[in-house]
């Protein structure tokens, strides 16, 4: 015993130095990737006549300058976090999750449900409506789990499908069962006491579902390297044959981690509901979801990565806005650069070429080139 | 100049010409030199063994030569002249033919139709299937190499496969063969065949490079063998003047113990495990073990010989649960435990070394003390209400993996990042260290070094003093016999004898090819 603590000083700096190294080298390749999407951005917005210094300048402006525009990044950031988790966790288990777009829907509605037929609690529906949020959109995403163990459903196939089944569904109780009084279509809208509070005047909008999605994030790295289901999990992603050797079950874990993902997406569509949008309109935002597939990628389904990889989502589509204002570069520009960042953030090769081939062995952990889909 | 060096080069064999010249070859992934600076030399009618440990380099050597890999630095000349080999196609037009350990055939298609892929005789627009059977029988005529052109290739036994091989390399008029550990798959009847046949085609004016890491087989067949250890050649040396301690020791660059000293049984009586009429199937849904009987006593080794793919694999998976029965039953010290999963045979004391770490021992991308914990995760003291605790896994771990000799004894080393013989002794370290009372060893020493293997064997007969029922599976019949105290043959997933330890080569061999 005394000979085991004696290591543990050593051992502690050592784990710190480790973790510092490989946090480093995860970061080499994203980071490259956007440095180089906004060279090929900037030969752009020369094309359409602009010059991209003023421009850039704008966008980061926009999005990082002043208290407001912070604030309203972190408004867009905190969908993404929710929507990248989903879709890293289930990656985890070397599962693709393209379902998070139904899994927010499928929450959302539940939220814009129980938030007006709890109104009575007052704030104390807010935790209830979430857990409820959870528990329907884990329901949900269990589904093309259950599809895959039983029937060997491919699950990036009924994942793209059951968004639009959620999407639907959600859009017919919103329209019909849930409908509010008045002409436009959507749910009746949710008394104050029962949203998520803003956080502070001076930042805009933005509320304390970003706390949430922290905390989300937090979770997920608990679940993923401290307990047994995510050690199975893990293991279950990397190889299949291995921890079926070791006994775990494969088919409980593929359930889980999807039904995990949907849980995610599901408590980020509550979160939308309660903290930015007070009912779910016909149409209700689109994109969410999906982005989440970029944001984990880029985030390398890391649960910090998918933080900063929806930081960057998130700043991206706010810095756009008062880039439009200021220049005469489109919104979609924003869109562009994000297209070309998740180009090269896949693109490993060709990001091998530029930072070396030993630096891509080093941060590999997306395992792409392994295929899979 | 290439002629002049072919000139100094040919001085070894008797004047032959020099087709194949390989000169300072250096092949380096990342930090790690494959290669380093390796020349070779083959002659006409030759054939050049290639002898080393795997992950000496001699495969990375091979794929350099076949177009698979370009060497960093280097030059490679055939019949004298400087070539560059940017791919397999490459290869093929210079006359390199090569025999992948794993064949490249297609089942369905027939021996002549496999033979002509790619480089089809053509009627018009049609394939000249006529022409190809024709082609066929010429080939297999000329060097007598028996075939018939109009079997399926699934319908083939493993040695005619490995004739198809060759004669695919032949029909693209190659002159000088690779072999890739060509023995692995074979009985040793079917090994003899095939020596017989590359002495034909040296004869007929080919050049043959040999590659294995078993010692003794060259020393019948080769000419001249070189030997390659941590990507340097090391020696070359002539056939005839070497003998395997010789060998063993240039391969592994110190003296090795080639045959281990065995005790006498301690076998109790006490029977530990037992399987009675067990039949599993593949996963084609094909019976691949049907009826066997079985039983392990404590404190000896049963071993199941047998030429690879007649129900081994799934003999050990059935028995350590990972693959369902279809029928029969297994007995763990008398349990019934048919029904029982793999974790909860393990808990009653089996420990299962399965033949292929890549895919079933080990998660490669995983840490070691994660890989040494990935059937003990879940309990004490390695967890507690759900959660793991990492720190204690990976003291654990380290531990363990200096008892084991696992280099490097780094917890947080990725699986991956090892040897092959390394990360075989990683699965050991977690099997046995668990001190299991039955142990289904599968294939413990495939793809390993033979310094690991004397490791292994160490290990494996200190668990059988101690009492330990062993079922060891093994291809290398040298190994059974050296390590079993009983051997049963497995032919066409039945047993079909068993004998002692000092059973002959030729009895097993003719076991092995379900001779009774």
């Amino acid at each position: 015993m005394s000979e085991e603590r004696r290591q543990e000083p050593q051992e502690r700096g050592f784990d710190l130095r480790r973790m510092l190294v490989n946090a480093g080298g995860a970061l080499v390749f994203p980071l490259v990737a956007i440095l180089l999407s906004f060279v090929i951005g900037a030969v752009i917005v020369m094309a359409t006549g602009n010059n991209p210094i003023t421009v850039y300048a704008a966008l980061i402006g926009g999005a990082f300058g002043s208290a407001s525009s912070i604030g309203r990044t972190l408004l867009y950031t905190t969908p993404f976090i929710f929507t990248g988790l989903a879709v890293a966790v289930a990656f985890r288990a070397g599962l693709f999750n393209i379902g998070g777009e139904g899994q927010l829907y499928i929450g959302a509605i539940t939220a814009a449900w129980l938030g007006v037929s709890l109104g009575f609690l007052g704030p104390f529906a807010i935790p209830i409506t979430l857990v409820a949020c959870l528990i329907t959109s884990f329901l949900w995403g269990s589904i093309p789990g259950i599809l895959k163990v039983r029937f060997g459903a491919h699950e990036v196939i009924t994942t793209i499908m059951l968004n639009y089944v959620g999407i639907n569904l959600a859009y017919y109780l919103a329209q019909h069962l849930l409908r509010q009084r008045g002409p436009i279509p959507g749910t009746e809208t949710i008394d104050y006491a029962v949203r998520i509070p803003i956080i502070s005047t001076a930042l805009g909008r933005v509320n304390y579902g970003i706390i949430i999605a922290l905390l989300a994030a937090v979770a997920v790295l608990l679940l993923l390297w401290r307990t047994r289901r995510g050690f199975e999990i893990r293991a279950v992603g990397l190889s299949p044959g291995a921890a079926n050797y070791a006994g775990m079950k494969l088919g409980v874990n593929t359930i889980l981690a999807l039904a995990i993902g949907g849980s995610l997406a599901g408590l980020g569509g509550g979160v939308e509901i309660l903290g930015v949008y007070g009912n779910m309109d016909v149409p209700f935002v689109s994109n969410l979801g999906y982005n989440g597939i970029g944001v984990a990628l880029l985030g390398r389904n890391h649960p910090v990565g998918v933080v900063l990889g929806a930081l960057v989502f998130g700043g991206l589509f706010s810095g756009a806005q008062e880039m439009q204002f200021a220049t005469d570069v489109p919104l979609q520009l924003a869109n562009v650069l994000l297209a070309v960042i998740l180009l090269l953030v896949t693109a490993t090769k060709l990001v091998e070429l530029i930072v070396g081939k030993r630096a891509r062995d080093f941060v590999s952990g997306t395992h792409l080139e392994r295929g899979g889909l | 100049m290439a002629e002049e060096r072919a000139e100094r080069g040919s001085a070894g064999v008797e004047g032959a010409p020099v087709v194949l010249e390989m000169r300072g070859v250096t092949k380096r992934f990342g930090p790690v030199t494959a290669n380093d600076d390796v020349s070779l030399v083959l002659h006409r009618g030759e054939i050049l063994g290639l002898l080393g440990e795997n992950g000496a380099g001699k495969s990375t050597l091979m794929k350099i030569l076949y177009g698979l890999y370009s060497p960093d630095s280097g030059e490679i000349f055939v019949d004298g002249e400087r070539v560059e080999i940017r791919d397999p196609k490459d290869a093929v037009e210079r006359g390199i033919g090569m025999v992948h350990q794993h064949f490249t055939l297609i089942p369905r298609l027939t021996v002549a139709e496999n033979i002509v892929l790619g480089a089809e005789p053509r009627k018009g627009i049609t394939l000249d299937l006529e022409g190809a059977i024709k082609a066929t029988e010429e080939l297999s005529e000329r060097y007598g190499l028996k075939v018939d052109p109009r079997a399926r290739v699934a319908d083939l036994s493993v040695g005619v496969q490995q004739r198809v091989e060759i004669l695919k390399t032949l029909y693209r008029e190659a002159r000088i063969l690779v072999l890739d550990e060509p023995t692995a798959v074979l009985t040793p009847q079917e090994t003899e065949d095939l020596f017989s046949v590359l002495k034909e085609l040296v004869a007929d004016g080919l050049s043959i490079i040999f590659i294995t890491h078993k010692l003794g087989e060259l020393l019948g067949v080769g000419d001249r063998i070189i030997i390659i250890r941590d990507g340097h050649v090391v020696d070359t040396v002539d056939a005839s003047k070497t003998n395997e301690g010789e060998l063993a020791r240039l391969m592994v660059g110190r003296e090795v113990l080639l045959r281990v000293e065995k005790e006498e049984s301690k076998a109790s009586g006490e029977t530990r495990l037992a399987a009675e009429e067990l039949v599993v199937l593949s996963n084609t849904g094909a019976k691949a073990v049907s009826g066997v009987s079985l039983s392990v006593r404590a404190g000896e080794i049963l071993g199941v010989a047998g030429v690879d793919g007649n129900g081994q694999t799934e003999l050990a998976e059935a028995l350590a649960g990972t693959r369902p029965v279809a029928g029969g039953r297994v007995y763990l010290d008398g349990e019934d435990v048919t029904s029982l999963g793999a974790d909860a045979r393990q808990e009653r004391g089996l420990a299962y070394v399965p033949e292929d770490r890549a895919s079933k021992g080990l998660v490669l991308d995983f840490h070691l003390y994660e890989n040494n914990t990935l059937k003990t995760y879940d309990g004490p003291p390695y967890s507690r209400w759900g959660w793991i605790f990492p720190r204690i896994m990976r003291r654990r771990a380290a531990k363990t993996l200096r008892d084991y000799d696992v280099r490097p004894p780094d917890p947080d080393a990725r699986a991956g990042s090892l040897s092959g013989g390394n990360q075989q002794k990683a699965v050991l370290a977690r099997e046995l260290s668990g001190d299991p009372g039955v142990i289904i060893a599968s294939q413990p020493t495939r793809g390993v070094d033979v310094g690991a293997i004397e490791f292994i064997h160490r290990q494996l007969l200190e668990q059988r003093s101690e009492g330990k029922a062993i079922l060891l599976i093994s291809l290398e019949l040298e190994e059974i016999r050296s390590l079993s105290d009983r051997i049963i043959v497995l032919y066409a997933g039945r047993v079909v004898g068993e004998v002692g330890p000092d059973a002959t080569d030729e009895q097993l061999g003719l076991l092995m090819a379900g001779r009774e």
